[in-house]
């Protein structure tokens, strides 16, 4: 789809449905009674410079099944609120102990450990609420709906991102691996499905999506860690904590960039058999060549 | 003889509660098994299945069938809230939080396996009662499954456990703390999830919503009268008898009912409670109301 990916402008796609999912997060994360979880919640979902990744490629991976837009937005913001959760809790002091995160302090600097812990135990059931109570029932059939649910749980769960983070804290065998495909893969497979799931996608091509969604995901991770390798900007400190966390850190650049080609190939193959959809699938593929050259930025407008 | 007879017609609570606690317990042990990483999951069993009295459960299992639903309709809502109440009591137990290093006569979950995985297994009971209650329920529509999910998770966050455990944490050491703030710190923190336990039984065993929001009131008023229970035990039992640290709300300058309305005070705001919420039962089935009254009347006098 060479000739269909010049015509495609992922920047302007991307930047739009930042701005339209900017603002249904901060309708659906209002200040009440008490004001300083509200905040501290905001503070995390509404970061400035968010990416919102995960929300664009479910919305993406729904269109592409004849799915309307709006039928995914409440869960496009819920993958965005349990994703801030998960973040703000990984920051933690008893974790990897950061103090910034999306280039601003990390939650708990500001608003205190205690705070940043119940900022993050609010906004995972938030997002379960919010697809429940803001997903149109005449677009999306509620068996679907509870299988979004389940997938976002199993996602951020046990086996999932918690897994992830665990290992990343307390090591293991091959632990490279496992961290990358937990942290970061299965956000990525999660929005992937899940967006699938509210278009109607077959069995068949959900399988697809999770095979790319996980593909692209670490993939963005592991040319993150090639790129600030080669910039070489980090301290000496930050530097030794996040070695044996990263491809770079364990195998180095070279292999790091050949591990990323892979997983390029990889998520271009899941793709076959979805041309079909036409136009459609485009985002998607762009979706991987972003990932793998990072050939703009994103606009850090909100 | 009469006697003999009396007791034979009156339910058995005692017997009601061995049964279903031991129920819920062997589907708890069932639903969360050891998988990899393995030290996440025994965390998480740890706390699950330490042995608490699965009032939420039960609640939620009385619900459902008093509404003439089946409790295998309401099995996994009834596990999904009681790994709630677990996550619950892990994070409060933090350092951060309330400090605590005793829970249910046990090391709390972070003196066993670091305040990391006490935080990591809290997450991970919490989107796992929502995975469990989607994947598990067997026999309710869909819809009613999903009305189930959107109030689970609204008795979790901001309009509940969240927001009393907020609240709470903001009145600790402070002298100004009236009636009112007091009230919202329960309602939240322990009434929101046991209202979650006895609606989302009532919403999957089939009960119509006159029937939902009846049994809705109910349990706000009992889960009040928990914590009213709850403040009165702290101040006139030992530690050994509550099997948790006793006198600690008075030692961390806690307000709590006896505080603020004196223990004779205290002790008829429960009986009012109480009555309240039996009230609120009284149109339905005179034989089905049974388990939920005799537990009003638990928590209403229970030991510890």
């Amino acid at each position: 789809p060479s000739t269909l990916a010049t015509q495609f402008d992922l920047k302007t796609y991307w930047t739009a449905l930042i701005k339209e999912i900017n603002q249904k997060l901060d309708e659906a994360v209002p200040v009440q009674y008490p004001h300083q979880i509200y905040e501290a919640m905001r503070y995390s979902v509404l970061a400035k410079g968010a990416k919102r990744a995960p929300p664009v490629m479910c919305v993406a991976a729904c269109e592409l099944f004849g799915g309307n837009r709006l039928a995914a937005f409440p869960t496009a913001c819920a993958l965005e609120m349990v994703h801030a959760a998960s973040l703000i809790h990984d920051d933690l002091p008893c974790m990897d102990d950061d103090p910034s995160r999306r280039g601003q302090p990390s939650n708990h600097t500001v608003f205190g450990v205690d705070m940043a812990i119940l900022a993050g135990d609010a906004l995972f059931p938030l997002g379960f609420r919010h697809i429940v109570s803001h997903t149109p029932t005449d677009l999306v059939p509620e068996t679907r709906l509870l299988k979004v649910i389940a997938e976002i749980a199993r996602a951020v769960g046990s086996t999932g991102m918690a897994a992830g983070q665990f290992i990343d804290l307390e090591g293991g065998p091959n632990a490279v691996d496992f961290i990358q495909e937990k942290k970061f893969g299965e956000m990525g497979e999660c929005s992937a499905v899940c967006g699938g799931l509210l278009g109607g996608a077959s069995d068949e091509e959900l399988q697809k999506l999770r095979t790319y969604g996980r593909a692209v995901g670490v993939l963005h991770q592991v040319v993150s860690d090639v790129l600030e390798a080669k910039m070489d900007t980090q301290d000496e400190d930050e530097g030794k904590k996040k070695k044996g966390k990263s491809y770079v850190g364990v195998y180095g650049v070279e292999k790091a960039i050949e591990v990323a080609e892979d997983l390029k190939a990889q998520a271009k193959k899941a793709l076959d058999g979805l041309e079909k959809y036409g136009d459609k699938v485009v985002p998607l593929y762009s979706f991987v060549d972003y990932a793998a050259d990072r050939g703009f930025t994103i606009d850090q407008e909100v | 003889d009469q006697k003999a007879l009396d007791s034979s017609t009156v339910f058995n609570f005692r017997s009601y509660m061995v049964e279903k606690a031991t129920i819920v317990n062997k589907a708890l042990d069932d639903a969360v098994s050891v998988k990899n990483p393995p030290m996440i999951h025994q965390a998480m069993r740890y706390s699950l299945l330490a042995g608490g009295k699965r009032v939420r459960p039960m609640l939620c299992i009385a619900a459902c069938e008093l509404v003439g639903g089946h409790q295998s309709q309401a099995m996994p809502a009834a596990c999904a809230v009681e790994m709630i109440h677990t996550m619950s009591l892990i994070h409060d137990d933090l350092p951060c939080m309330d400090n605590d290093d005793l829970r249910r006569g046990k090391p709390t979950n972070h003196k066993v396996f670091g305040e990391d995985v006490a935080v990591l297994s809290g997450d991970s009971l919490l989107a796992f009662a929502f995975e469990y209650i989607v994947t598990a329920t067997k026999g309710v529509s869909p819809s009613r499954v999903l009305s189930a999910v959107g109030e689970l998770a609204k008795s979790i966050g901001t309009e509940g456990l969240v927001a009393g455990q907020v609240v709470d944490l903001a009145s600790t050491g402070k002298t100004n703390i009236g009636l009112d703030q007091l009230e919202f710190i329960h309602i939240h923190k322990t009434a929101a999830l046991l209202e979650a336990s006895v609606v989302l039984g009532a919403i999957l065993g089939g009960g119509t919503q006159e029937e939902v929001e009846k049994l809705r009131r109910f349990a706000r008023g009992i889960g009040l009268l928990f914590q009213v229970v709850d403040d009165i035990l702290d101040v006139t039992k030992s530690s050994e008898e509550l099997g948790k640290t006793a006198g600690k709300d008075l030692v961390t300058d806690k307000v709590t009912y006896p505080k603020l309305m004196g223990l004779e005070k205290a002790r008829h705001f429960a009986e009012k409670l109480k009555e309240d919420a039996k009230f609120q039962l009284s149109e339905f089935d005179n034989d089905k109301v049974a388990p939920l009254i005799a537990l009003a009347d638990y928590i209403a006098h229970r030991e510890n």
